[in-house]
């Protein structure tokens, strides 16, 4: 039935601009499509493959959405990274769980059943982590000697190995992202998050610079990240 | 139009996630500043033909006529000695001090800043006497060091 119908519009989609110009009034499509409503829960594929690549990294996140309205969803992250940021002259180690809550909204005109998603939102997102300080390397200027510029004396290498506990952000992120059905109820999603950092803990003569769930923080206060899900709805209802 | 000025506000939002250079622009590890003062007055800078380099070092810097110079100290040590000499008349000073390691910057990462800033012994073959003026090493605004000659 339902290729039945496919086809037929299809067909008729063929003719839409000649249909419109001679009958503009008569538009009304006695068909309507009921929406899946559930709970769909999925995973990032990003992090496990990262993981995977980099020693120097370990990561999961689960996420979840709930249609509210037709176009209006309410959807969470929830995570843990370990990563070891290694920098020019410096090391650390972050470690930490995250938490990112917000709403979806889905620009897309579906066709027929269809239930694809572009859509953009907003997360009000939060980390508790544990920052360590592994190593540092004494920032000093060169010196210009027959033209050519080096430290003059090999600057000090410390190994502090500080631990700094219990480190809190607060962050709010814009996302655009889509979510695509390939099979039923399965999706594929792909979303960046531009964020922007509320309030962070400094801990004592250093930056928390890298902060589970936000990303390398930047001088801005300011991160990019993206995520790849692979996500199944629970259906519960149609309307 | 409501569309429109929410991609309006995503592009404003996105603009100020910009982010600077990665490059450190702020100072690194400030250098002792040593200036070369008059012995016969104390107040008159006094320009001095040098050739200066560190114990077992190359030379830091080849002859010239200066009334000022800036010499990085050793941060792996609590002490560095600097050797001067002029018209082939050397003369040695030794620094000791206590590094203080500061967090800077993502670009920059940490710096040295030195205190309690002493002169540990010095010969006194063409120089008359050396001071410290300052014996904290935060920036390179004003002399760390006086001397006399």
């Amino acid at each position: 039935m339902s290729k039945y119908t496919i086809s037929c519009c299809l067909f008729l989609l063929a003719f839409f601009a000649q249909a419109q110009e001679n009958k503009p009034l008569e538009q009304n499509d006695s068909l309507v499509y009921k929406k899946n409503y559930g709970l769909r829960v999925g995973v990032d594929l990003s992090k496990p493959i990262i993981a995977a690549r980099d020693v120097d990294y370990k990561g999961f996140e689960i996420v979840a959405d709930y249609r509210l309205r037709p176009n209006v969803y309410i959807a969470a992250e929830l995570g843990h990274v370990e990563k070891t940021s290694e920098e020019d002259r410096y090391q650390f180690f972050t470690k930490g769980s995250y938490l990112t809550v917000g709403i979806n909204r889905n620009a897309f005109k579906n066709w027929l059943e269809m239930d694809n998603e572009l859509y953009y939102g907003f997360r009000y997102g939060f980390s508790r982590f544990s920052q360590t300080l592994n190593q540092y390397t004494i920032f000093q200027k060169g010196v210009a000697i027959d033209g050519t510029s080096s430290a003059y004396f090999d600057p000090a290498t410390e190994q502090p190995n500080r631990k700094f506990e219990d480190q809190n952000a607060h962050w709010v992120s814009l996302v655009l992202g889509m979510k695509v059905e390939t099979f039923k109820n399965l999706y594929l999603g792909l979303a960046i998050n531009i964020s922007k950092l509320l309030r962070i803990d400094t801990p004592e003569n250093f930056e928390n610079l890298y902060v589970p769930g936000f990303n390398k923080v930047y001088a801005t206060n300011s991160s990019v990240s993206f995520n790849y899900t692979l996500s199944y709805r629970i259906p519960l209802y149609k309307k | 139009m409501k569309n429109y000025f929410l991609a309006l506000g995503f592009f404003c939002f996105a603009l100020s996630a910009c982010e600077n250079d990665d490059f450190c622009a702020e100072n690194t590890s400030p250098k002792l500043l040593i200036r070369f003062y008059d012995k016969e007055d104390p107040e008159t800078l006094k320009e001095v033909p040098l050739i200066v380099w560190a114990e077992g070092k190359d030379t830091i810097y080849p002859l010239a006529v200066l009334d000022s110079i800036a010499l990085p100290l050793d941060t792996s040590n609590n002490q560095t000695t600097y050797k001067f000499s002029t018209t082939n008349i050397v003369d040695e000073l030794q620094f000791t001090y206590v590094r203080e390691d500061v967090f800077i910057s993502r670009s920059c990462g940490y710096i040295a800043i030195f205190k309690n800033v002493a002169l540990e012994s010095q010969s006194n073959n063409w120089i008359e006497s050396a001071e410290i003026s300052n014996a904290t090493i935060e920036n390179e605004t004003a002399a760390h060091v006086k001397i006399y000659h």
